[in-house]
């Protein structure tokens, strides 16, 4: 084979995550840089895509019907519907369309579904939510659970501290309705315990969004709104 | 089996999964489970183990359906990544060294599966494994061992008795000439 040009240093590390030799701590730089860098991200893609047809050799393994069973038991019931109407709800954002028209533009998009089987809030539920980037493959940038003993929301960031000085970021839960409640602040690299203040316990239901936008330091201006990009978004489910 | 298994089929089903249609997932996951159940079984080796990971498989992929995005992947290597990551996850958790021995029946398939699909000739597989096919054998093996079982490049160094430094530069010069050969 004639010789080829050594790959870049961004490249060979895309490739070697694409190929799976990455140790857990590589792993986890690896998919915080593809949530980052976008063109990370495509290198890795690109990766992943001419290594596939390797797994065209393995022979195909029946799974035992049990798996089905159980992924069906699994499922979250209508788990998109609260993804749809914060899609909506970012975009309606993104138009800069007044919040109240959002919120009401969202409420009756909701509305307009058959009714969502969103399970009722069940006192003493633990529920966890992985936010994941919104540009690029979906990698996870924070980890929440909610201890309803506690009544607290306990956030990892698994964002670098001090990369973005300029901008703080605000967690934010989206119910049914659409429309966004602020938690609070998470810093980088940390975990914290959030208290949930009383009025938003309804809102830490299974099937609920969590998201987190870019605000300037102090958090959004507006109470009931983010004002920056959302980065991160996850759902609320059952542990 | 289900007929669904063209890419534009996938395709189409993966559009009705993300509207969150239980039915159309289920054809997804009769049209690829046992490719992905493979996936799992060759890099965890533990049937069990393999079964708990393919159910979290499709749990993410009902999750994440609407973030697929039938231009940048297609179906299969979407799905096949998530099954790869998630088990090379689990494998991750038994620590950096899990199968730094070798498990004998897993050997991997080299040359005469390669030359297998030499036959099947053109199409992508048959791309690569000519490309792969022009790599030293070592190399070649040591990027499909890598691949198949989804081991660190520690695990590749203490199997192969050899530094970790010369494993990694193998394989990163094997990558390279494998994508030059893709590309020509």
């Amino acid at each position: 084979m004639s010789e080829a040009p050594d790959l870049s240093e961004a490249e060979a590390f895309a490739a070697e995550h694409a190929l799976g030799v990455l140790s857990a701590a590589e792993r986890r730089a690896a998919e915080l840089r593809m949530a980052q860098e976008p063109d990370f991200a495509a290198l890795v893609e690109a990766w992943r895509e001419r290594l596939a047809p390797m797994a065209d050799q393995l022979a195909p393994v029946a799974p035992p019907y049990g798996v089905w069973a159980a992924v069906s038991k699994a499922l979250p019931a209508n788990d998109n519907t609260a993804g749809r109407a914060l899609r909506f709800w970012r975009g309606a954002t993104a138009a800069s369309l007044s919040l109240a028209a959002a919120g009401v533009a969202a409420a009756i998009f909701v509305g307009a579904r058959p009714p969502a089987v969103v399970q009722p809030p069940q006192p003493g539920q633990l529920l966890d939510a992985s936010l994941v980037s919104q540009s690029g493959a979906p990698v996870p940038l924070f980890v929440a659970a909610y201890d309803p003993v506690r009544k607290a929301l306990i956030v990892t960031s698994l964002v670098t501290a001090n990369t973005d000085p300029a901008h703080v970021h605000e967690l934010w839960v989206i119910p049914s309705d659409g429309k966004p409640r602020p938690l609070g602040i998470i810093k980088p690299g940390t975990t914290q315990a959030m208290p949930m203040p009383e009025k938003y316990l309804p809102s830490l239901a299974e099937g609920s969004a969590l998201a987190v936008s870019l605000e300037p330091p102090g958090g959004s201006p507006k109470v009931d709104a983010p004002t920056g990009p959302i980065t991160a978004v996850g759902k609320l489910a059952k542990i | 089996m289900a007929a669904a298994t063209t890419p534009d089929a996938l395709s189409a089903l993966m559009s009705r999964v993300a509207t969150g249609e239980r039915a159309a997932l289920r054809q997804l996951y009769e049209a690829t489970s046992a490719k992905l159940f493979a996936v799992c079984l060759r890099i965890l080796s533990d049937r069990e183990e393999a079964e708990d990971v393919l159910q979290e498989v499709y749990v993410t992929i009902w999750r994440r359906a609407d973030r697929f995005d039938a231009g940048r992947a297609s179906v299969m290597t979407w799905v096949s990544t998530i099954a790869r990551n998630r088990s090379i996850d689990r494998l991750r958790a038994r620590g950096p060294l899990a199968y730094a021995d070798q498990v004998e029946e897993l050997e991997i398939p080299d040359g005469q599966v390669g030359a297998e699909a030499l036959l099947e000739a053109k199409g992508e597989r048959g791309r690569l494994n000519n490309c792969l096919s022009e790599l030293d054998d070592r190399t070649a093996k040591v990027i499909r061992t890598a691949f198949f079982e989804g081991v660190t490049y520690e695990a590749l160094a203490r199997r192969m008795d050899t530094p970790l430094g010369t494993v990694k530069s193998w394989v990163r010069r094997g990558l390279a000439k494998l994508k030059g050969c893709l590309e020509r």
